[in-house]
């Protein structure tokens, strides 16, 4: 339905189409940022031996966030006197859209996808290193030395971090021969390339919870040493955008992992009458538990620990998976 | 001519660049004029996705907009983050440089009025990622080593400069 309407003619209807298709797809990463919120902090309150929110909606507090957005809309909205006033207004824009931006071109299943792009993968990761920008600059118009910290910290860690996610994803488009989403998918039917690329599975896990920023590599908002990084200033409405960015984020990252290393919309053998969408559901849900997971069980890194295990175990590592891998290429086109 | 997606697209992402580039020259603030290069280096990317030359819009924007600018940022941040610029230029000057605009204008005016592009080959941008890497590795392999060695060089260039900094810091204690 999607390929027809890329290739037809350009017209208000269809204009009209994809604003539509749009919207529905923002309806529902808003609703899976607001129960994604509200199960992380149920399953962080199951670890730590507690009950989590469990007051407002029903006994498994389901309205929980809703109640936490409608406080946030209603919040007065405050701009420091002393910050950059445009720029302190741009920021949480210029760091929520390529978080939705990188959305289109994830394929949820084989017909259910919005962009098929040949580079899928690279724009993934192009699009994705914006949202820096929009940090950077949101910490600098601050005006504020915590936020300069925190937004130092952000470029830092996000720049370290991407060379051994790029690195550590090459193996697999050396397997596939290709940079597109869906292909990779395709190749999966002989084996998830959680299987055939377990290094690079591990390494890729790791720099991704660093490039969203969560614990334990939340260096650009360590409450404990400032405040809360990059978004100190930052109140209501304008917050909400930079927490939303991060969840949204969130979403994209797992989406990811699951098309890149668990096979996608691809069934396990001998349940292939289950379809597609539950099987990406069921992997995604996994793959959202683990960071959830991570969270709950790690403590912070070091700022210095951090930038060396990046560039010192990382990158080596990721480094000698594609060195294997094309190894292992060559050697099984021998036999 | 009609009123197509394509045109209407093209239009908005080069007011965007152009936009951006006079926001460049004409801000004060070092910081604002990094922020307005982003968005022309973005939409001159979504020009060329409008090429369908969609690999080297990716690079692009991974390149540009997001290593460069943020290398930019910090290298302002940890200098002079407050530096703004100002305009010093006397009127004849002022009056000089329109004048050589207008000339520059005219005469690209008159050269794009009469070129006329011989109708070339028109697979390029069929697998163009595709393309770029065969021919980067088969043709042009001298010169993209020799590019890395040039980085290597200027790594370890880095790295002498930052070690050479410690040792003076070291001896001041």
């Amino acid at each position: 339905m999607v390929e027809e309407l890329l290739y037809s003619e350009a017209g208000l209807l269809n204009f009209g189409i994809f604003f539509l298709l749009a919207t529905v797809l923002l309806l529902v990463v808003l609703g899976f940022v607001t129960y994604a919120i509200l199960a992380e902090r149920k399953v962080m309150g199951f670890m730590q031996l507690r009950q989590g929110p469990n007051q407002v909606g029903g006994r498994w507090g389901l309205l929980q966030t809703v109640a936490d957005v409608l406080k946030l809309l209603l919040k007065e909205d405050t701009i420091p006197k002393l910050a950059d006033r445009p720029l302190f207004i741009l920021a949480p824009v210029i760091a929520f859209a390529p978080a939705f931006m990188v959305l289109a071109t994830i394929p949820f299943t084989d017909k259910l996808q919005f962009a098929d792009i040949g580079v899928g993968l690279l724009y993934y990761i192009a699009i994705s290193g914006l949202t820096t920008v929009g940090i950077v600059t949101g910490a600098w118009a601050s005006n504020n030395k915590y936020a300069l910290l925190g937004g130092m910290r952000a470029a830092a860690q996000m720049i370290s971090y991407e060379i051994p996610l790029v690195m550590s994803v090459l193996g697999i488009i050396l397997l596939t021969g290709s940079l597109n989403l869906n292909e990779i998918v395709e190749a999966q039917k002989n084996g998830w390339f959680i299987i055939w690329q377990p290094i690079a599975f591990i390494v890729f896990l790791i720099a991704s919870t660093a490039e969203l920023n969560r614990v334990p590599f939340d260096l650009p908002e360590a409450e404990s040493e400032l405040v809360a990084g990059f978004h100190v200033e930052y109140s209501g409405f304008r917050w909400a955008f930079f927490m939303l960015a991060e969840y949204v984020y969130f979403f994209a990252m797992a989406s990811l992992t699951t098309v890149l290393f668990l096979g996608g919309w691809l069934p396990l053998p001998f349940l292939e009458f289950i379809p597609g969408a539950v099987w990406f559901a069921l992997k995604f849900t996994a793959v959202i538990f683990i960071l959830v997971w991570f969270r709950v069980t790690f403590p912070r890194l070091r700022a210095d620990q951090l930038m060396e295990f990046g560039w010192k175990v990382l990158l080596p590592v990721a480094l000698a998976n594609i060195f294997l891998t094309a190894l292992l290429k060559e050697w099984l086109n021998i036999f | 001519m009609t009123f197509s997606g394509e045109f209407f697209a093209f239009m908005s992402l080069a007011l965007v660049a152009v936009i951006g580039g006079v926001l460049l020259l004409n801000l004060t603030k070092v910081v604002h004029m990094v922020v307005a290069l982003v968005f022309t280096f973005v939409s001159i990317a979504g020009i060329y996705v409008l090429l369908s030359a969609e690999f080297l819009a990716a690079v692009q924007i991974l390149i540009y907009s997001g290593a460069i600018t943020i290398i930019m940022l910090f290298g302002i941040m940890l200098t002079r983050h407050n530096d703004t610029s100002e305009p010093k230029i006397g009127r004849w000057r002022k009056l000089l440089l329109f004048a050589g605009v207008l000339g520059f204008a005219f005469a690209v005016y008159i050269g794009i009025y009469n070129l006329d592009l011989p109708s070339a080959p028109n697979d390029l941008h069929v697998n163009n990622t595709e393309q770029i890497g065969i021919e980067l590795y088969s043709k042009f392999i001298i010169p993209f080593e020799v590019t890395s060695v040039l980085l290597l060089v200027a790594l370890i260039g880095s790295i002498v400069l930052a070690k050479k900094d410690d040792e003076k810091e070291a001896e001041k204690e």
